[in-house]
């Protein structure tokens, strides 16, 4: 039994949720409708925010400004956007369906803390930032530090994720975004995100972060020193790659086992790298 | 709370004792339009597709109350002037993209929405379009035949 509430901007809907003992926001509800019906969650009140143009703007000059709200094929359907920050759109491509992408929210994907989230790791390789408000002002963290635990981030009960924030793209930077899933419909078994700026045969920046393999979306910053500055050759690729399996943490679940999670990361990071390699200097 | 919206091109207005009423209860119940079907109820089979401002929703995820003002189409609007078939239904029939008919009209309006996106749409991005509605009976091969041809009729009908 939860009541319903529409406020008309940013302010007002944290002034409702401070009000509202008990109450959530609800953007698109694709996480938080399924989490009710399994009783997993019960909201005094649902505090609707999709409705903000506050939120569901999408900005792009140089940088880009994504709006908390707004629905993932929005975001698909920005050609700049799409343009600029091609591995985006390579994590959102494959997102459940029609259905869920045009209601589901990028910071609701965000918000919900699911180690499976798929906007994170592209979004940790691109070094976005979350921009929070509270009552008492805004803070910016940066994605890669905004999860805690499985179903626990960094926005606190009467924050909210008002925006996400890119820098401009890397000059000639190569993305790759690579999933594995059971079915189409699926929650990954394992994903991995993949920014990488080759220079003379030598990687000037990488960047790798892993979904579904550890508590929390993470950053594969041991398999990025291995490589980072150095010629990218097939036996660094092979060396990132066993570095890459010890460096996350996956568990056995329903879905698979942890062998198997390590076993498809560390074949992506190849596949990830293999792919920057045969694109080659630009 | 008073939800006020269009359906199938009528005004509708009804009440929202708790407010939060998913869209698929208050269609299928108070509103008597039992087109839409529930199946999973959570946003993965989608029996319950419907459009809402043209675009595919899952009526089991959405809250009533967010579509207030808006247009909401549901397979028993799809056909203009009501009685006989649109062209995605009457496809259907003929290829024999319906079996059981469960999953159909959920199907059917996702059909709608891509058509209406893209009139001749590759296999590949029928099936894209089709990846959140399942069906247990056809095998999915006469469905994408119906698509075909409900795209063909569409073209038809325009000229
Ligand atoms: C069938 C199905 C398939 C799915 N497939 C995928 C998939 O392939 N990949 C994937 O990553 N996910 C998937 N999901 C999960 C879900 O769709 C996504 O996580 C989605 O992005 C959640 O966004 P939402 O707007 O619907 O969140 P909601 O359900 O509205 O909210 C989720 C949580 O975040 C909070 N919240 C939302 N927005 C804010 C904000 N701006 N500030 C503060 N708190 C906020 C809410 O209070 C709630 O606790 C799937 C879900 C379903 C039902
Ligand atoms: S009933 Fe809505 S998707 Fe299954
Ligand atoms: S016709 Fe029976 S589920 Fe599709």
């Amino acid at each position: 039994m939860s009541s319903y509430h529409r406020p008309p901007s940013v302010a007002e809907a944290l002034r409702l949720k401070r009000e509202l003992p008990g109450s959530s926001f609800i953007a698109g509800g694709t996480d938080l409708l399924v989490q009710m019906k399994d009783r997993v969650r019960q909201p005094t009140a649902l505090i609707s925010i999709r409705h903000l143009s506050e939120l569901t703007r999408i900005e792009t000059d140089g940088g880009a400004r994504l709006g908390a709200a707004t629905p993932l094929s929005d975001l698909a359907d920005d050609s700049a956007l799409m343009t600029g920050w091609p591995i985006l759109g390579e994590a959102l491509r494959d997102f459940a369906s029609v259905q869920i992408r045009g209601s589901a929210t990028i910071g609701g994907n965000l918000c919900n803390g699911s180690p499976a989230a798929d906007a994170a790791p592209a979004l940790i390789v691109l070094g976005a930032r979350v921009r929070i408000a509270g009552l008492d002002g805004e803070r910016l963290l940066p994605v890669e530090q905004l999860f805690e635990a499985p179903g626990r981030t960094r926005v606190r009960e009467e924050e909210l994720l008002v925006s996400i924030e890119l820098d401009p793209p890397l000059p000639s930077g190569h993305g790759v975004f690579l999933k594995k899933m059971r079915t189409a419909m699926d929650v990954s078994l394992a994903s991995i995100a993949s920014l990488a700026l080759l220079r003379d045969g030598r990687l000037e920046e990488i960047r790798l972060a892993a979904g579904s393999v550890a508590p929390v979306p993470m950053r594969l910053h041991e398999t990025e020193k291995v490589l980072r500055d150095r010629p990218l050759t097939p036996e660094r690729i092979a060396e990132a790659r066993r570095v890459a399996r010890d460096e996350v943490r996956p568990i056995t679940d329903i879905r698979a086992g942890a062998d198997y999670r390590r076993h498809i990361v560390g074949v992506f990071v190849q596949r990830a790298l293999e792919a920057t390699l045969e694109k080659g200097d630009r | 709370m008073e939800l006020n919206f269009t359906l199938n091109g009528v005004p509708i207005s009804c009440s929202l004792p708790r407010g939060s009423e998913l869209l698929l209860d208050v269609l299928r119940g108070p509103l008597e339009q039992t087109g839409t079907k529930e199946g999973c109820g959570k946003g993965e089979c989608g029996a319950c597709t419907i459009l809402v401002e043209g675009r595919m929703v899952n009526a089991c995820l959405t809250l009533a109350a967010e579509v207030e003002g808006c247009e909401v189409t549901t397979i028993e609007g799809l056909a203009a002037g009501g009685s006989e078939l649109a062209a995605e239904q009457r496809a259907f029939v003929e290829q024999g993209g319906i079996q059981c008919g469960f999953c159909s009209p959920g199907m059917i309006m996702s059909v709608r929405a891509l058509l209406d996106r893209d009139p001749d749409p590759p296999e590949a991005e029928i099936r894209r379009a089709l990846a959140g509605n399942l069906c247990r009976c056809t095998g999915y091969s006469q469905i994408v035949e119906a698509v075909r041809r409900a795209a063909e009729l569409r073209r038809e009908e325009a000229r």
